[in-house]
């Protein structure tokens, strides 16, 4: 008895001690909070171990090299698990911290936080998940994709195929395989779309995630349906699987492109490296590979601080979607100081800086976005990366495609909401 | 609309029986688990996903062959049964299902964060020295990873089989899963079979771990094979090794046959619960699935 | 609770199932209510008050799982599910129909009512962990089943955005508010379990948990009851289904997943089967432990690990810390939290002269 009420006494104690440290944080003056918050132990925590890292790297050199005239960014981060109500329970933390803008993270954590994010006027960035709806900014002001959408994505990989197969579609066959979960079937009204104006025949492949075994899926595109070409829509373990399976099956991988969280170095790895992957095509919104200024002054940081690299920075994928994210938003702030002459800008003030993002590039590895009020995608710029060698080569420039197409659907799917 | 194909649907057959060999290999950890102890086992997954982890991770960090890092993974997760059971089971026998099942839900977790712990959160790759080229049989191909999990399924059937029918442990532990007042009291020392049975679990998940490991590659989401189980054993029988074969099998060719000829007409994945309204057809028949034993129950 | 018996004078099973044992008590446990109802919204932070709103949640998903586990011995992985029909049913009325709060509450846990005397039909024959399988099947049919049927959940990205809920033409949008407009419910489904397992169905239920052979031996029709208690169950389960979807503005099926069905199964295991004070327990406990291990570990943490290693280990001590957590309970005290409190206080019952 007396041992459980000591143990309990224990545990009052650290609470209360943790409670004091959280609160005593938000003192100092000229900072700005960003409110990160990650998944670093739940289904997607192979892109959450790389990607916020690097979203920390960027902001820390951002403060290194005072990017933002007089402010410092505090960028506490809370984990959420993958979960909603964690996200929202973070999202009030990050609130009460004063947090302007926030990486939001996965797509189920956005729809919670949509309405919250309006009505406190914090910026909330989902570069390739989220709302593929919240492109438009009129419908939903606080929230930015910034990067391209699974509808613009889908277009995208339509439109590689297209000039992959000749130039024509007609009378083509296209397999697409897909996650069973909403951001898996996001694209197909768009694809479906396509397919009616480009006259190829859809044919779509769900795998129930987590997608444990998709073999039988696999055995129907190679040996029944004998697409043209393959769009691949999945996540965690399955790209892996994916490849392995069209190469046992002798289906060109060439003839294959993985939307973007099917595209990084960790899917190659677990497909049995490299070699095996030969001639896979990645789609990404941010430069693959380690060969951007950036990276290096990162590299730079971390040597005179006399700290070893992290471990995600190989995955550059990923490290490189986290800098992206983190860049973009740490740009709209600079923009925001500008608009408010030195003053601590809003999260009104942020959104209108956000909106002002043209001609930011990175050295190459953010695309040529220019972010308006109007279109908060940017332009849904995507860019092809093939397995070649050891590496990722670039395939394409970057480019967008059937934007048309993917503002009908756009509007059509803010009918629905 | 995908019409019959005989070709096709043997292709899909054959694939099927593969990869339910490969689920019955996880099911039989989870049966032994409950034939020995009455305990069900909701961290079967997280099991698996361990081994894999101890696998790929003396690969990656230590540089180990493969045979070497499967020999860790096999010692490291016998080690690991005989632990938990001493640690967390051991306190709870005696207490009611349900206790044991949570005990279980703990432990899930303390292996999902333990494991990323101790060897960091990548996706890694096993590599088994077999070939990567599948065997070809006419219009059937056969993945040599897959055929070395069905192997060792098939192997572990008639091993558990001999070793539960004949062999003097075997037999005990048997007697230890009736009744364990019985058992004490014919001089069975009961404790000690019970962490047998955890110690053969951790052997059995350690090989489950490693191939299927080598076919999905090592991360968190291995765990989630651990889901694919329950309509394994719950048709098989929960305490019948051949059950779980049987049930593997099963499972695995329905889905196979589902994804090629349910998916196409309802526009969505099936794989995931067709296995399960199957199940519960069988269990309105056979409320202790196919081959489970029949408890008498009195007042 | 803050006031002694001096000893046993019931004369009448009446006098001993009454749900106060001393007149006075009635007054002070509303008195009491009433006070923390009232203060709190005034004594705490909008964060803090999130936190609150997320338990109260988690309160009623706890008591109804706990009538089926902990009163009728049923056990389910199916509650997250049965939260989703609940959501679903309300979001649809709310956006198609423009219905209010007080029937879309009530319609939500009506139509997981329905849903779950369905799931419970195999407990006819179906006992034990098979069934729990059997609901865990359940749970991934109602996923399935919202992901692809669109009139359901609204198109492709399965999520129907609702307005919160309004009161004479007011939507309630603080936080303080929502506290009041949830702590309502809460207290409903805190006397209505209260009253419910006193009663004659209560009280087969428990026959069943006990011995459902000598249950049946003794005239109760098992399967009947064995359904009730699966309807009830999902009925609460519904409506803080709608609730949570009312709370954060939006029905989406993916945030009621299995692992939340395995949650609520932690909040009653922990809390205590068949304790009404130990499902409020166990939706607090199991709400708030990740929470407050992330404060003492962001405290104390740095202590342990370098700085670029904290963000990436203490997630994962966070996992570690909550398993051990629960198997710790349930190997120190098997009956539960509420167990627990009971011992503390019949430790200071007694004090300072317990022997």
């Amino acid at each position: 008895m007396t041992r459980i009420l000591k143990t309990a006494l224990a545990l009052t104690v650290g609470a209360a001690t943790g409670l004091g440290l959280a609160g005593s944080a938000a003192a100092q003056q000229k900072k700005i909070v960003i409110g990160v918050t990650c998944d670093r132990t739940g289904p997607t925590q192979i892109v959450g171990t790389v990607l916020c890292p690097a979203e920390h790297d960027y902001f820390d050199f951002a403060n290194a090299n005072h990017l933002l005239d007089g402010y410092t960014i505090d960028h506490p981060e809370i984990e959420t698990g993958y979960k909603v109500p964690p996200a929202v329970e973070a999202y009030q933390r990050q609130k009460q911290e004063g947090a302007i803008m926030m990486p939001i993270y996965g797509t189920p954590q956005t729809h919670a936080l949509n309405e919250r994010l309006e009505a406190d006027k914090i910026v909330g960035t989902t570069p390739g998940f989220g709302i593929a709806a919240s492109a438009d900014g009129k419908k939903y002001p606080y929230l930015f994709p910034i990067a391209a959408s699974y509808f613009s994505q889908g277009a995208a990989a339509v439109k590689f195929a297209k000039d992959q197969l000749g130039g024509s579609l007609k009378g083509k066959k296209i397999a697409y395989i897909y996650f069973d979960n909403p951001a898996g079937t996001e694209p197909i009204p768009v694809i479906k779309d396509l397919a009616a104006q480009e006259g190829f025949e859809l044919r779509t492949f769900a795998v129930p995630p987590p997608g444990i075994d998709l073999s039988a899926q696999m055995l129907d595109i190679t040996q029944r349906f004998h697409p043209d070409f393959v769009i691949s829509h999945l996540f965690g373990s399955s790209p892996a699987q994916s490849i392995k399976a069209f190469k046992a099956n002798g289906y060109p991988l060439s003839k294959v492109v993985g939307l973007v969280w099917a595209s990084s170095e960790a899917d190659i790895k677990a497909a049995g490296g490299w070699g095996v992957a030969q001639g896979y095509n990645t789609m990404q919104f941010a430069g693959a590979g380690d060969d951007y200024p950036v990276r290096q002054s990162i590299k730079a940081m971390y040597k005179k601080e006399g700290k070893s690299l992290p471990a995600g920075m190989d995955t550059t994928v990923y490290y490189n979607r986290g800098l992206f994210n983190a860049a973009i938003e740490v740009q709209a702030l600079s923009n925001a100081l500008k608009l408010t002459n030195g003053k601590p800008p809003t999260g009104t003030d942020v959104k209108q800086g956000m909106e002002q993002i043209h001609g930011f590039t990175l050295g190459g590895l953010v695309p040529p976005l220019q972010i308006t009020a109007a279109d908060h995608e940017g332009g849904g710029w995507v860019r092809i990366f093939q397995v070649k060698g050891n590496g990722f080569v670039p395939a394409t420039g970057w480019f967008n495609a059937y934007r048309d197409v993917v503002w009908q659907q756009v509007k059509a799917a803010e009918q629905t909401q | 609309m995908p019409e019959f194909e005989w070709q096709f649907t043997l292709v899909l057959l054959t694939n099927g029986i593969m990869i339910g060999l490969m689920y019955a290999l996880i099911a039989i950890g989870f049966v032994l688990i409950y034939k020995a102890t009455d305990a069900i086992n909701f961290a079967q997954g997280e099991f698996v996903m361990f081994a894999g982890f101890i696998c790929a991770g003396a690969a990656a960090l230590a540089g180990f062959p493969f045979w070497l890092s499967a020999l860790l993974a096999i010692a490291g997760m016998i080690a690991l049964g005989f632990g938990l059971e001493r640690i967390v089971l051991r306190p709870l026998i005696g207490r009611p299902v349900i206790a044991v099942v949570m005990a279980t839900i703990g432990l899930a977790q303390v292996l999902r964060g333990g494991a990323v712990l101790a060897f960091g959160a990548g996706t890694r790759a096993i590599e088994m020295p077999v070939g990567g080229t599948p065997l070809t049989f006419g219009p059937v191909m056969l993945s040599q990873v897959q055929l070395v999990g069905a192997g060792v399924s098939l192997v572990f059937l008639a091993a558990f089989s001999w070793f539960f029918l004949k062999s003097r442990v075997g037999v005990a532990m048997r007697a230890v899963a009736d009744s364990q007042q019985v058992a004490m009291a014919m001089g069975i020392n009961v404790r000690r079979y019970f962490a047998l049975a955890w110690a053969m679990a951790g052997f059995v998940s350690a090989l489950g771990g490693i191939v299927w490991g080598a076919m999905l590659g090592v991360d968190n989401q291995l765990a989630q094979v651990g889901l694919k189980v329950f309509p394994v054993v719950i048709l098989g029988g929960l305490d019948s090794v051949l059950g779980a074969v049987v049930g593997g099998l099963i499972i695995g060719i329905v889905e196979s046959l589902a994804a090629g000829y349910i998916d196409p007409f309802v526009g969505g994945g099936t794989k995931d619960f067709t296995p399960y309204v199957l199940m519960i057809a069988v269990l309105m028949v056979r409320p202790e699935g196919m081959f489970g034993r029949r408890r008498i129950e009195r007042v | 609770m803050f006031h002694r018996e001096a000893g046993v004078f019931k004369t009448s099973y009446a006098a001993d199932m009454a749900l106060y044992p001393l007149p006075i008590a009635k007054w002070t446990v509303a008195a009491f209510a009433g006070l923390f109802i009232a203060v709190v919204p005034l004594a705490f932070g909008e964060y803090a008050l999130s936190l609150i709103n997320l338990c109260l949640i988690a309160v009623v998903g706890a008591l109804g799982l706990n009538i089926l586990l902990g009163y009728t011995g049923q056990i389910s992985i199916g509650q997250g599910a049965f939260m989703s029909v609940g959501a679903y049913t309300a979001a649809n009325l709310i956006v198609h129909l423009g219905m209010p709060f007080w029937i879309t509450i009530p319609a939500g846990g009506l139509m997981a009512a329905l849903i779950g005397l369905l799931v419970g039909i195999p407990s006819l024959r179906i006992k034990g962990i098979y069934l729990a399988i059997a609901t865990l099947a359940a749970q991934l049919i109602i996923e399935w089943t919202i992901n692809h049927v669109t009139w359901i959940s609204g198109g492709v990205q399965a999520s129907i955005e609702i307005p919160r809920p309004s009161l004479f033409g007011h939507p309630i949008t603080s936080e303080a508010g929502i506290y009041l407009f949830l702590m309502f419910f809460v207290v409903l489904a805190i006397v209505g379990t209260l009253n419910l397992v006193r009663s004659r169905i209560g009280r087969a239920f428990i026959a069943i948990r006990d011995q459902d052979i000598a249950a049946e031996i003794i005239g109760i029709n098992i399967f009947r009851y064995k359904l009730y208690a699966f309807a009830i169950s999902s009925f609460y389960a519904g409506i803080a289904g709608v609730l949570e979807s009312y709370y954060l503005g939006i029905a989406n099926y993916e945030q009621f997943q299995l692992d939340v069905s395995i949650d609520y199964l932690a909040m009653v295991i922990i809390g205590g089967l068949g304790s009404i004070l130990g499902s409020i327990f166990g939706a607090i406990f199991v709400t708030l432990l990740p929470i407050v291990t992330r404060w003492v570990l962001d405290g104390v943490g740095g202590l342990f690990f370098t700085e670029a290693n904290l963000d990436n280990s203490v997630p994962h001590l966070r996992l570690v810390i909550f398993g051990s957590l629960i198997i710790f309970f349930l190997v120190v005290e098997p009956d539960g939290l509420a167990r627990l409190w009971r011992n503390i206080r019949s430790y200071f019952r007694a004090w300072p002269f317990s022997y």
